[in-house]
């Protein structure tokens, strides 16, 4: 999914949330508060356990009830469960909406166990058709029934992306009739692509998909009734299913979610409901929250942020003695995404992978190398399933700035120095931007170029980014893993067929016939092929065409107060295992 | 008989108190005003530390040459460590000539280089925006005050409704306007910004001075003096800028002296608040940054922090003293 702030290069506090399982391949850590060597990538999900049930154990050092503050410098623009791709907007979601599978942090490792579905869900031969059974005597908040209409009704209006944008599009890339279907909004009839018998539902898909199980973990995948269903306004308060509801939702501002007597822990084996509630604050001003946090006086020993924290709050929780500080890895990939049709000249791609000052923007923006950010020369993250190292740019491992490099490769392609003119945006409002700004400035220039930043502001960034008319021809953004496996990434921002689709998801414009061959061809692969099959895709695209600069994978390391139990880090999204919290005595 | 001595002394002394009259006399009040400065010892002191950031700013680059630092020269990789602190200086090293005021965290800057160039920004704009503002207010006051009936109305409705315009909410709102009209070019933005900032502290500010010069005005118009000169002929402009406007240097100085502190802390505030111009050294962006390492590296805060408290007191001492200066009121 999209990091939560795609600003340039990097925004401290971006955290990538990234539910991307690490295939068994990574090295899970036990003890949170040791920094992670992010290149390596934790094992963000590394099992599955189609027979865990609930209920979860509640720590005996919990007190029940009591209220955890979230205060977060990030501003989620929507909860509706169809919509919600950014981390932040999964991570609140994934304690009140209940999908069919989930994440279960058990003994230090996330799990994917089942949610409102018996098991991971069921699939044929040949991997195109899948079957969840939903569990009976779940409740919504209201008292109702969760029937498995309204599952199939909620797969039904993932289709529906003119109303409901910015989320998921994997299903029409593998659903049955996905390029057809438009949604229950506007095709009325049957959607032929999910059946229900008894409390079973079944997708049907036009291609094998052999991951079915991982995508079933995001909201999408969640019950919504289609009587109360109002795409304008349902995500404003999504009808809950897990342990908390929507209170108070002020959008951009502040949401408090209470506790939902609904629901039943017997039926979770994920969660706990060992407080009174939730209060989310967004847009918060990062300094002050670090400040609180760090004084852990009053409501701050309850209280956590997300955000990964500035070097100076590192410092100062480091000589503290790390308690209160969570680190770990998260499956992102930050790039800077060369417009293929706007710089058509390779080496001028490759030019900007040698003038690109890796180490000093990470530094000016306040980025620490090993912690919150490490360099990489691959799309897919470390720990990603399948993923296969290789060098692009022969001697380039993604920190290496090298400008004669750039120099050179600028002359064989015919530009004298000062030329060639790179735009691309920063925001003007977020100081760490406009330092990373200057270093890249500064970097681009030694390497031969002519750098134009052009002003942004936060508020939008996003949308200026996503403009297919900007003018600019360089985005930032990145890409966090849906899960472990290298399938996701390649369809969400690397098919040719999304050039032109509204909200620009394939950012580097890539359209090539033998890449889009290799794609085609990868999908009709089984799963032990596809998988190494991604890795090769992978270094298929950076050798023969450049198409981004790998500008570094991220690492999160979050506070919280003294008195906030529960809070480690759910490596599949880069954020705390909110679902387990609690407030200790 | 003989004249006694004393009678011989006492002559010539009939001359010293014509010439002594003389000196009395030749004093005007703005002179008066002047004088008592001079002896007020908080005045020259004050008077003294606003020469001395005057000079700071108009030799920035000079002393930054002197001093052998350099402005935006930080490499960060080179000039920070792993964890983004300095590795020369404060905090965790001892003083250094290299860096007498510290490196940046995070970009390895020199803090002693933004010091100074950040004085300079301060005081320009400062100085720019309270003669702007002066000369605004004049102006509109003069007219105001002079003129009866429609004009008067329509300018004292036209100054009530600058009044009513919230300064901070103006700001904050022009800020984004000019990001998306002038963000193509980094030139173009940095000259809009500035002019946006100037724009705004010059056109926000000038109601208080028009106001008190249309109240002295209209006390003034009716003095003989005044209406002697009408009776004779004397064009319009020539009673505002020749009779009325000499009477009013008082509130004019006083005006400007006050109202230089209030715009540095202004623009200092503006630009924490991250309008004003962004990528300018400027005091306030310096301490928006430094907020974050206060209690790991708090020379990086004090620096800018103390330089504006020592202007901003400086000024408004001397503010107050001239206010006193000259008001014949408080003739000690």
């Amino acid at each position: 999914m999209r990091p939560n702030k795609p600003a340039v290069a990097m925004a401290t506090a971006v955290l990538l949330t990234l539910a991307a399982c690490g295939g068994g391949s990574g090295s899970g850590e036990e003890d949170s508060s040791a920094p992670q060597d992010v290149a390596e990538g934790g094992a963000a999900g590394s099992g599955k356990d189609p027979d865990a049930e609930g209920p979860v154990e509640v720590p005996e050092d919990a007190t029940d009830g009591g209220t955890l503050n979230v205060d977060t410098i990030q501003s989620p623009t929507t909860f509706d469960p169809t919509r919600t791709y950014f981390v932040d907007g999964y991570g609140v979601l994934g304690m009140v909406t209940r999908s069919l599978t989930q994440y279960a942090y058990i003994d230090g490792e996330m799990v994917l166990v089942p949610d409102l579905a018996t098991d991971l869900g069921r699939p044929n031969e040949d991997n195109t058709e899948w079957t969840f059974t939903i569990k009976e005597g779940i409740k919504y908040e209201d008292g109702s029934e969760v029937e498995p209409e309204d599952v199939a009704y909620a797969v039904k209006r993932s289709f529906a992306i003119e109303e409901l944008p910015e989320g998921p599009t994997f299903n029409l890339t593998y659903f049955l009739d996905g390029d057809k279907y438009k949604g229950p909004f506007q095709d009325k009839g049957e959607y032929r692509g999910v059946e229900v018998d008894g409390q079973d539902v079944t997708i049907k898909m036009r291609r094998p998909f052999a991951e079915m199980d991982y995508y079933a973990a995001l909201p999408a995948f969640t019950a919504i009734p289609e009587d109360k269903d109002d795409p304008e306004t349902y995500g404003d308060h999504p009808l809950a299913t897990g342990p908390y509801k929507f209170g108070d939702y002020k959008p951009g501002t502040s949401l408090s979610l209470v506790r939902n007597d609904q629901w039943d822990p017997d039926t979770d084996p994920g969660r706990i409901q060992a407080l009174d509630g939730w209060e989310f604050r967004f847009g918060q001003d990062q300094a002050k929250v670090e400040n609180v946090i760090v004084n852990d006086t009053g409501t701050a020993q309850t209280t956590l942020s997300y955000d990964s924290v500035t070097p100076s709050t590192y410092r100062l929780l480091q000589e503290e003695g790390g308690e209160r500080l969570v680190e770990g890895t998260s499956p992102c990939t930050y790039m800077w995404y060369l417009d293929q049709t706007q710089i058509e000249e390779k080496e001028v791609r490759q030019a900007i992978g040698w003038a690109y000052p890796y180490r000093n923007a990470w530094r000016a923006a306040g980025l620490i190398e090993g912690v919150t950010r490490s360099g990489g020369t691959t799309i897919l993250p470390p720990g990603t399933d399948g993923r296969k190292e290789y060098e692009a740019l022969p001697g380039q491992d993604g920190t290496v700035t090298d400008p004669e490099k750039s120099k050179a490769l600028l002359k064989e392609a015919g530009y004298a120095p000062g030329e060639y003119e790179i735009k691309f945006y920063f925001q003007t409002d977020v100081s760490t931007s406009v330092a990373a700004k200057e270093e890249i400035v500064k970097g681009l220039e030694a390497g031969g170029f002519k750098a134009t930043p052009i002003a942004s502001t936060s508020d939008t960034i996003r949308t200026d980014e996503s403009n297919y008319d900007a003018p600019i021809n360089i985005r930032s953004s990145g890409w966090c893993n849906d899960w472990p496996a290298g399938g996701q990434a390649f369809s969400a921002q690397w098919d040719g067929d999304l050039v032109g689709v509204e909200g620009m998801p394939n950012l580097s414009n890539l359209s090539e016939p033998d890449i889009q061959k290799e794609y085609d061809r990868i999908l009709t692969l089984p799963p032990e092929e596809a998988i190494p099959a991604w890795g090769g895709l992978d270094e298929m695209i950076q050798t023969e065409y450049y198409a981004a600069v790998i500008t570094g994978y991220d690492g999160v390391a979050m506070i919280h107060g003294s008195k906030v139990g529960g809070m480690e880090n759910n490596n599949v999204i880069g954020l705390p295992t909110f679902a387990i919290m609690y407030v200790a005595e | 008989m003989a004249f006694s001595p004393s009678e011989l002394v006492n002559e010539p002394s009939t001359e010293q108190p014509a010439a002594k009259s003389q000196d009395v006399a030749g004093r005007s009040p703005t002179k008066i005003a002047l004088d008592r400065l001079r002896q007020d010892k908080i005045a020259m002191v004050c008077l003294a530390v606003v020469i001395f950031f005057v000079l700071i700013a108009i030799f920035a680059p000079l002393l930054t040459r002197l001093f052998g630092v350099e402005l935006d020269g930080g490499v960060p990789i080179e000039d920070t460590k792993p964890d983004s602190f300095p590795v020369i200086g404060p905090p965790d090293y001892a003083f250094t000539w290299e860096a007498p005021l510290g490196l940046q965290p995070s970009t390895g800057d020199d803090n002693l280089a933004e010091w100074f160039y950040g004085a300079r920004t301060s005081l320009g704009v400062a100085t720019f925006a309270t003669i702007v503002s002066t000369l605004i207010g004049i102006v509109v006051g003069l007219v105001a005050g002079f003129s009866r009936g429609w004009l008067d109305k329509v300018i004292s409705f036209v100054i009530d409704t600058f009044l009513s315009l919230p300064f901070l909410l103006v700001a904050l709102a022009i800020a984004p306007i000019i990001v998306v009209n002038y963000g193509d070019s980094p030139e173009k933005l940095e000259v809009a910004q500035i002019s946006a900032l100037l724009f705004v502290l010059s056109a926000l500010t000038w109601m208080t001075l028009a106001r008190l010069i249309r109240g002295e005005v209209l006390s003034l118009r009716e003095r003989e003096f005044v209406q002697a000169a009408r009776v004779i002929g004397v064009p319009t402009r020539s009673i505002l800028f020749k009779e009325l406007l000499p009477n009013l240097i008082a509130p004019i100085i006083v005006s400007i002296s006050l109202g230089l502190p209030a715009f540095v802390t202004a623009e200092a505030g503006l630009a924490y608040l991250g309008i004003g111009v962004v990528g300018i050294p400027s005091w306030g962006q310096t301490v928006n940054d430094a907020v974050n390492f206060f209690s790991t590296y708090p020379l990086y805060l004090y620096a800018p922090v103390i330089g504006i408290t020592v202007l901003v007191v400086a000024l408004n001492l001397l503010g107050d003293a001239v206010r006193d200066a000259f008001d014949p009121k408080t003739r000690r």
